[in-house]
């Protein structure tokens, strides 16, 4: 049972879609302003990716490779349509938020990538842990960008204030950088580096070596 | 293999299509309702909020019962029964040529370019008849639109409250139109003095202690371009081509 | 003696050494004392007998007289409106220290720099400290040696900065810059952005109301007054030129962040800068070009916004164009290696300032943004240089 375990914790930190594979980036700029609705942008990715493995895999073997990929689109495309008409029925306010972005996880790299590479050679339930493990993945990183950024852009953590800003009357000044999508950019770029000083394997092999406290006249 | 032949390829097509189909729309359809529930209670909540009356404790329909809707004909200034009340969309009608009016740019201090000739106003009524008004406002700011409804005292010139519930300014610059401090500040000004519009947002601080610190409201720092586009769509929703007209009729009772 | 003793102490800061953590520190410490033995013998990217260190330290003095006309200014605005508004001193820890050197005189210059260094010198020497901690740290973990780009990044900061910015900010700013803006690409040399002018529009953009605006120009509180650059976007040229003369905004004693009111202080800089050939004289040119091109189109067009009538010789003194178009621009290592491709980044840097000082109804001041800008183009302008060389060469080859 090692095998289930690994596929479903592997992609939160190993194989990280976003920190490692650098996919699904789009989305994790756009609804990180605030930590409620990156969870649910996190939720709808998480169902989405765990059920289009899920069915793409029940199929695989009836799939002709010529349309696979079309085979897969519409999978992927009628549950993300079911979870955005779910949401704007359950979920108003969220919804109208993240606006357009819930329909863009049709074309969210994630998705499509585990799809293709997963679910198409393994069995239902292992593909349906798969999903849910790189929606975790996704979702690590989503909610940690959410915090920094609704924390130090808005002084609040889930709507709550934190640190009351000092437009309202408190001390903090907010961060207005944070709110604006580029900072997950940042975010994202430290949380990277973090993650790589941490496990080593992940860094790319460096171009060239710089010697340690090399002289110029040694290195000539 | 079996699964690349034609047949089969087309047949898997067609198959997934149907199932797909049938889920999507059977998905549509059942939670249709509960969707045309939510924007409904969008609106009123928004409706609420601005007016500075919605209260966390009641549920939001309970606190819409003392309201009601009418339609404006905003040409002639009067209520007016001639359009049905539960189909009227006014976002949709202000960009249909046959139901709006296009504004040459020197009538535009707005910048909305077709004003809808008619508009949605709600009315707060208690035991002593009309308490508050609620006017739909529109305009541009500094990047986008900026939609929300501005709220009147039963004086019809005092104002009860403001409040944006779309636009797309810049985060802690613009955007602070949100703030409820500044939202706060509006409540209490006059709007109109002997008649005349005067209500106005200003660059700077408003001077409490002289008389016209009654009108003016401060502009956001850091903001001018939000500020001035707020003053300009509260100038032009309470003139003569906004509701101004229907507040004297309202004022003389013949609304 | 003092050689004697670095010579004696040098093995252990090396590899395997017992303080080999520090070899930045020791390195820094030591080469700024002495000549080092070991300066540049063959090419690398400063084709001069002078190292990396020389160049940059001339560029620091190059700032001098902007950052004394910078204190002087600030000075003189805060005294000037002191006395309008009948305020006798500043407050708190400013106020002692001026009141210990100097007075309130606006007519005194030495009452000015003294106003004037109470807010330039805590900004300076935050950003300082700050800066060098980065730089020291990322030198000792990375073990390469301590750059002094980071004192041409601090002194250009800070001269950047409006002077009433709160000192956090000014701390936060630099880090950024000197973090993010560098030491992620691998420090000074392999940074594509300019460190000072990043972790300025950070600043720019988290602190809008701290960095923009009406209130943080002059270093009274309580006092609000516009840049020349914001009055003309929402007043007009007219009403911008009532304000101040083009020889007050040329010499500088008008309202903005310390070091980049004067336009005459900073040619005096850039005239080093010239002299010494580590500034680009290409660069400069194509940055006055594109500016005045693009500007005197923009005036042939009638428009309500009043910022397509301003002509582009008053886009040159005011707000920050002298200063990025001098030091900002010039910074070798973000700016365009090839000589065309200087010409032309330069170019682009000028476009884009009177595009966004003009047409961005949000920005009244495009400097920084068109810089950076610029930056990012860089080496794309490189490419296409070298490759127009090499097709060049291939024909007449042919």
């Amino acid at each position: 049972m090692a095998n289930i375990k690994d596929t479903l914790l592997e992609p939160i930190v190993v194989n990280n879609p976003i920190a490692l594979q650098i996919l699904g980036i789009c989305s994790a700029l756009a609804v990180t302003s605030s930590m409620k609705v990156s969870f649910v942008m996190c939720l709808a990715l998480t169902v989405v990716c765990a059920f289009s493995n899920f069915f793409v895999s029940l199929i695989r073997h009836h799939i002709p490779g010529s349309i696979r990929i079309i085979v897969q689109m519409i999978i992927i495309a009628s549950l993300v349509i079911v979870v955005d008409q779910v949401l704007k029925a359950v979920a108003y306010d969220v919804s109208k938020q993240l606006s357009v972005f819930v329909g863009l996880i049709i074309t969210n790299c994630i998705v499509m990538g585990r799809a293709e590479a997963f679910a198409m050679k393994n069995p239902p339930i292992p593909s349906f842990l798969d999903g849910i493990g790189n929606g975790l993945g996704y979702s690590v990183i989503l909610m940690i960008v959410a915090f920094f950024r609704e924390l130090f852009g808005a002084g609040t953590l889930w709507g709550v204030v934190v640190l009351p800003v000092e437009t309202n009357g408190g001390w903090y000044v907010a961060n207005g950088m944070m709110l604006m999508p580029p900072s997950a950019f940042v975010l994202i770029g430290l949380l990277i580096w973090g993650l790589r000083s941490w496990k080593k394997t992940q860094v790319e092999k460096a171009d060239f070596k710089i010697t340690k406290n090399s002289q110029p006249s040694e290195v000539i | 293999m079996a699964s690349e032949s034609v047949q089969k390829t087309l047949s898997v097509a067609l198959v997934l299509c149907v199932v797909c189909a049938v889920v999507v729309s059977s998905a549509a359809v059942i939670l249709r309702p509960t969707q045309e529930e939510n924007k409904l209670l969008d609106l009123k909540t928004n409706i609420l909020a601005s007016a500075g009356l919605l209260r966390q404790d009641i549920d939001v329909e309970t606190q819409f019962e003392q309201i009601t809707s009418r339609i404006v004909d905003l040409e002639t200034g009067r209520f007016t029964e001639s359009i049905d009340i539960a189909t009227f969309d006014q976002r949709k009608s202000s960009k249909d040529p046959a139901t709006s009016t296009a504004l040459s740019p020197a009538n535009d201090p707005a910048k909305i370019k077709r004003r809808e000739n008619y508009a949605t106003v709600y009315i707060v009524s208690g035991d002593s008849g009309l308490e508050k008004i609620i006017l739909p406002i529109k305009g541009y700011g500094l990047w986008s639109t900026l939609y929300g409804f501005l709220a009147l005292e039963a004086d019809l010139k005092t104002v009860a409250g403001i409040g944006f519930y779309e636009h797309a300014e810049t985060p802690g610059l613009g955007g602070e139109i949100d703030n409820p401090k500044w939202k706060a500040s509006w409540i209490g000004k006059q709007a109109y003095n002997e008649g005349e519009i005067a209500i106005s947002v200003i660059k700077g601080k408003a001077d409490l202690s002289r008389p016209e610190g009654a009108y003016q409201i401060d502009g956001l720092a850091g903001a001018t371009l939000t500020t001035r586009g707020v003053h300009n769509l509260v100038q032009y929703w309470l003139g003569e081509e906004g509701f101004a007209p229907l507040i004297g009729y309202l004022k003389s009772g013949d609304a | 003696m003092l050689r004697k003793l670095f010579d004696k102490y040098e093995p252990h800061f090396h590899d395997g050494g017992k303080w080999d953590k520090f070899y930045a520190l020791y390195e820094a410490v030591d080469t700024a004392l002495f000549k080092p033995a070991d300066t540049t013998k063959n090419s690398s990217h400063v084709r001069d007998s002078i190292d990396l260190k020389r160049v940059m330290i001339t560029v620091w003095i190059a700032t001098f007289p902007v950052i004394f006309f910078g204190m002087w200014n600030v000075g003189f605005q805060a005294n000037t409106i002191m006395a309008e508004m009948g305020m006798v001193s500043q407050e708190g820890l400013r106020g002692m220290f001026i009141g210990l050197l100097a007075g309130y005189d606006a007519g005194s210059i030495w009452d000015n720099i003294i106003h004037g260094a109470a807010y330039f010198l805590p900004i300076y020497i935050t950003t300082f400290v700050v800066g060098i901690f980065w730089e020291v740290l990322f030198a000792s973990i990375r073990g390469h040696e301590v750059n002094e780009g980071a004192f041409v990044t601090t002194i250009l900061f800070a001269l950047c900065c409006p002077p009433d910015l709160p000192l956090w900010m000014v701390a936060f700013g630099i880090s950024f810059g000197i973090v993010i803006g560098k030491e992620v690409f691998g420090g000074t040399g392999k940074n594509f952005l300019n460190p000072a002018l990043t972790g300025r529009v950070f600043l720019y953009f988290a602190y809008p109301a701290y960095m923009s605006g009406d209130a943080v120009w002059t270093a009274v509180d309580g006092y609000t007054g516009a840049t020349m650059l914001s009055v003309a976007a929402t007043e007009g040229v007219v009403a911008m030129s009532q304000g101040a003369t083009w020889l007050q905004s040329f010499f500088g004693t008008i309202q903005g962040s310390i070091g980049e009111t004067s336009t005459l202080a900073i040619l005096m800089g850039g005239a080093l800068l010239l002299a010494t050939k580590i500034a680009s004289w290409r660069i400069i040119t194509g940055v006055l070009v594109g500016s005045a091109l693009l500007s005197s189109l923009f005036n042939t067009i009638d428009s309500t916004n009043p910022m397509f009538a301003m002509p582009f010789y008053w886009h040159w003194v005011i707000g920050g164009f002298a200063f990025g178009a001098i030091f900002m621009a010039t910074d070798p290592v973000s700016a365009a290696m090839t000589n065309n491709g200087k010409f032309w980044y330069g170019i682009l840097i000028g476009v884009m300032v009177i595009l966004i000082r003009v047409v961005n109804p949000a920005f009244p001041e495009g400097m920084m943004l068109a810089i950076l800008f610029a930056n990012l183009f860089a080496p794309l302008i490189d490419h296409f240089v070298v490759n127009a060389n090499i097709k060049r060469r291939l024909a007449r080859g042919q």
